[in-house]
C-alpha cells in the first residue's frame, strides 16, 4: 500500500482530528511502564510509540471484562461508538486475530463484538526496540503490522511514516491529506532499517525458536515436567486475565427490578471451579491438570481450528506472574 | 527471520464445517420467555416441566439453555418430542439453578435459549434396529429421542430401551412406560439397583440388562444417556459386544456457560461439547484421557 509521512509537527493535529470524532486512546508513560489512556487535548501530549506494548491489553476495547449481553424478557442492545487505538503492537493484533475468529467467523456472530470491531479504528505502530518479555518472533509475527489494524506507522526522524492498510484507514489519512507529506526513499529505507534492527534484537532475546512440531510436542507433553514448571504458581490468575488471546467467559445473570441482565464476565481456566458440573464432580480438579489445559488451548487446539497460536508472545503472562514463570522456558523444554 | 510459522494441523479436530451453529440473525445470549404451563414430578428429585408452546424449533438430540429469571441458566435437552406443541424438560434438582427452577410455580416465567448442539443423525438410523440404553434422568433425552423415532416409526426395524434407576421409585416415566411397552416394534427392559416386594422385574445395575444384547451389533446404532459412571461402563459392554465405535452415541457431560463454541467451558479435549456434541461417538472421544469425568 501506498506510504504517507506525517512531520513531526503534524502528529499533534493528526490525533486531536481524530479526538473530534471519537475517544483516542495512545500510550502513556507512567512509573517506567506504558499504559493505555485516553487523549486529552487540554493536557501534554507524549510520544511514546517506541516502546513496546502497554500494560492493558486493548481486548477491553473490543470484548470489555464485563458486558451485558442481553436482557429479559425484552431484548435491549446499546449502541457502541467510533473509538480509535492509536499505537498498538503487532502482538496485541494477534489477540484481535483470534477474537475475529471466535466471535465472527465462527458462528453464530457476536452482534456486540461485531459492532465494535466496525467501529474501532486501530492504528498500529512499529515495535523498533522489543524488550526481555518478548517472543512475537517464535509464534509466527513480525515486530510490526502488515495486517489487521487499519494503518500501520514507523516512527522515523522526520515523524510517523503512514501505511494504510484496509480501506478505512486510507479514507482516514485521505481526509487529512493536507497534513501528510509524501515518503522519500531515505524515510522508507530508514523503515527497513528500523524493522531490521527489532527482528536482530529479538532473535538475540530468543536464541532458540519453537520446534516446529510444537503443537505435536505439547500434546504429548511429560506430566512430570508440566508439574515441575508450573511448582511456582500460586494460582493467582494474572496471566490469564492479562492475557491478550485468552477469550474464556461466565455469562451470569443479576435481576434488575422485574427484568434481569445477562452479564458476560473474562473467565480463566486455572481457576478451579471453571470445568464443574451440576453434582459437583469436575474433570480438572488438579491444578496439574488446569495448567495443561492452558498449553494444549494455545498451543494445541486453537492451531487445529485456526492454523496459529493463540498467544501472541507478549510476555504479559511472564512480567505478570507472582512466580516468575516464563511460558517460553516450558515450550523450548518440551 | 527465524519465526515458526505454526502449520494447520486439522487431522483429529471435527470438521470445521460440522460446526455450524445459530445464524438465524438473533442475538445468540438472549433467552426467549415462556411460562410454565404444568409440573409433574416423576420421582423424589426428578420433575417435568411442560412449557406453554414451542419457544424453539429443535431436532432430538439438541438442547437448550433453560433460565430461571434473575438466577441463571444451565443446559437442558427437552424431554418432549421435536414434533409436540409444548416443550418439556425433565430435570433432576441438584443445585443451584435446578432449585430455584424446582422453587416455581405453573404460570411462572422461564427463558429457553437454544437450540444448540448437533441432532442424533435420524437419518443414518433407517431401517436399522436401534438399542438405546439409559440411566437415571438419562431418561429424559432420550425420550425426546424415543418420541422422535415413534413419530416415523415404520422407518426403523425396532426399538429397545434398557434402563435402569437406583429403586422402583426412582424410574422416571413410570406414568408413561406402560403405554410405550404396548407400541409393537418397542422392546423395552428396566432394572432397579435396589428392588421392593412388588418389583418384578430385573434387579441389578444396567449392564446387567446388556449382557444379551437381541441387536445385530455390527450395523445397529446404540444411544446411550446417564450418569458418566454408568456412561462408562456400559460404552465397555457395548464395546466389548461389538457396536461399531461410530455407532456408540453418548451424551457427554459437561460444564457449559455460552451453549454456541466460544466461552470454552464444554471443551473436552479439543472437542466442544456444545457444538460439536453434545452427543459425541466413542469414536470421537475414546482418544480423550478420562472422556467420562
Ligand atoms: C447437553 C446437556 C443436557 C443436559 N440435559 C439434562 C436433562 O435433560 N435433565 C437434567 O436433569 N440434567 C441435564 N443436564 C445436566 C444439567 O445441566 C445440570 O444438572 C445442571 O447444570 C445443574 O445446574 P445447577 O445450577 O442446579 O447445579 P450446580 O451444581 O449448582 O451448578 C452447576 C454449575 O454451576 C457452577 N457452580 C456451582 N457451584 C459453584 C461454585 N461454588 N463455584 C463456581 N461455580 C459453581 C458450576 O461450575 C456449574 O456451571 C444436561 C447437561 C448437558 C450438558
Ligand atoms: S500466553 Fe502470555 S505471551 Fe502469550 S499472549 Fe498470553 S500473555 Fe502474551
Ligand atoms: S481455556 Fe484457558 S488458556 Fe484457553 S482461552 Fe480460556 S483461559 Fe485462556
Ligand atoms: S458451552 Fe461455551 S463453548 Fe461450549
Amino acid at each position: 500500500m501506498k506510504l504517507y509521512l506525517l512531520p513531526s509537527d503534524n502528529i499533534i493535529h493528526f490525533i486531536t482530528k481524530l479526538a473530534e470524532d471519537g475517544p483516542v486512546f495512545y500510550p502513556v508513560f507512567e512509573d517506567d511502564k506504558v499504559h493505555l489512556n485516553k487523549f486529552d487535548k487540554d493536557k501534554k501530549f507524549e510520544l511514546n510509540f517506541e516502546k513496546i506494548r502497554t500494560v492493558e491489553t486493548i481486548k477491553h476495547f473490543l470484548f470489555p471484562s464485563r458486558d451485558v449481553v442481553a436482557k429479559f424478557p425484552k431484548d435491549a442492545q446499546k449502541k457502541t461508538e467510533r473509538q480509535y487505538l492509536v499505537g498498538v503492537k503487532n502482538c496485541d493484533l494477534r489477540g484481535i486475530d483470534v477474537y475475529d475468529k471466535v466471535f465472527l467467523d465462527w458462528e453464530p456472530i457476536d452482534f456486540g463484538y461485531k459492532q465494535r470491531r466496525e467501529n474501532t479504528i486501530i492504528i498500529s505502530a512499529d515495535c523498533p526496540e522489543p524488550e526481555d518479555c518478548c517472543f512475537c518472533n517464535l509464534v509466527g509475527l513480525n515486530p510490526f503490522c502488515e495486517s489487521i489494524s487499519d494503518i500501520n506507522f514507523t516512527q522515523v526522524s522526520s515523524g510517523l511514516l503512514f501505511e494504510a492498510i484496509t480501506k478505512k484507514g486510507d479514507e482516514i489519512i485521505n481526509k487529512m491529506e493536507d497534513l501528510f507529506t509524501g515518503a522519500s526513499k531515505e524515510v522508507q529505507q530508514q523503515r527497513d532499517k528500523i524493522r531490521k534492527h527489532a527482528i536482530n534484537k529479538l532473535n538475540k532475546i530468543n536464541k532458540k525458536s519453537f520446534k516446529k512440531d510444537l503443537p505435536k510436542r505439547v500434546e504429548k507433553a511429560d506430566k512430570q515436567k508440566m508439574h515441575n514448571a508450573r511448582k511456582d504458581c500460586v494460582e493467582c490468575h494474572a496471566c490469564l486475565h492479562a492475557c491478550p488471546t485468552c477469550y474464556c467467559f461466565l455469562l451470569s445473570d443479576y435481576k434488575r427490578g422485574k427484568n434481569f441482565e445477562r452479564v458476560r464476565t473474562w473467565d480463566a481456566c486455572y481457576y478451579a471451579a471453571y470445568a464443574r458440573v451440576g453434582g459437583g464432580a469436575n474433570p480438572r480438579s488438579k491444578l496439574d491438570e488446569r495448567f495443561w489445559n492452558r498449553f494444549q488451548c494455545k498451543f494445541n487446539y486453537f492451531n487445529k481450528y485456526e492454523g496459529i497460536y493463540a498467544c501472541s508472545g507478549c510476555g504479559r503472562c511472564y512480567r505478570g506472574c507472582s512466580g516468575k514463570i516464563d511460558i517460553r522456558e516450558i515450550l523450548w523444554n518440551l | 527471520m527465524e519465526s515458526v510459522n505454526p502449520v494447520k494441523n486439522s487431522d483429529k479436530v471435527l470438521d470445521q464445517s460440522q460446526r455450524k451453529g445459530l445464524s438465524n440473525g438473533v442475538n445468540p445470549y438472549y433467552s426467549i420467555p415462556i411460562k410454565i404451563k404444568e409440573i409433574i414430578p416423576e420421582t423424589s428429585n426428578i420433575t417435568t416441566f411442560i412449557l406453554d408452546g414451542m419457544p424453539i424449533k429443535f431436532e432430538a438430540g439438541q438442547f437448550a439453555e433453560l433460565t430461571v429469571p434473575g438466577v441463571g441458566e444451565a443446559p437442558f435437552t427437552p424431554s418432549s418430542s421435536p414434533y409436540a406443541k409444548n416443550m418439556e424438560f425433565t430435570i433432576m434438582q441438584v443445585g443451584r439453578v435446578t432449585t430455584a427452577l424446582f422453587n416455581l410455580k405453573e404460570g411462572d416465567l422461564v427463558g429457553v435459549r437454544g437450540p444448540f448442539g448437533k441432532p442424533y443423525p435420524l437419518k443414518d438410523f433407517k431401517g436399522k434396529e436401534i438399542y438405546i440404553v439409559g440411566g437415571g434422568v438419562g431418561f429424559a433425552p432420550l425420550r425426546s429421542l424415543f418420541l422422535a423415532l415413534l413419530h416415523n416409526i415404520k422407518d426403523y426395524k425396532k426399538i429397545y430401551i434398557r434402563y435402569g434407576a437406583r429403586t422402583p421409585d426412582d424410574i422416571v416415566y413410570r406414568r408413561l412406560i406402560p403405554d410405550w411397552q404396548k407400541i409393537n416394534g418397542v422392546d423395552i427392559a428396566l432394572t432397579v439397583d435396589v428392588g421392593d416386594e412388588s418389583w418384578k422385574e430385573t434387579v441389578g445395575v444396567v449392564t446387567v440388562l446388556l449382557e444379551q444384547i437381541p441387536v445385530n451389533v455390527k450395523s445397529s446404532p446404540t444411544i446411550v444417556c446417564g450418569p458418566p459412571i454408568m456412561l462408562k461402563f456400559a460404552t465397555k459392554r457395548l464395546i466389548e459386544a461389538g457396536f461399531t465405535h461410530s455407532n456408540i452415541y453418548l451424551s457427554m457431560e459437561s460444564n457449559m456457560s455460552c451453549g454456541f463454541g466460544k466461552c470454552n467451558h464444554c471443551r473436552l479435549g479439543e472437542i466442544y461439547v456444545c457444538k460439536d456434541g453434545p452427543v459425541l461417538t466413542w469414536e470421537n472421544v475414546k482418544d480423550i484421557e478420562e472422556p467420562f469425568i
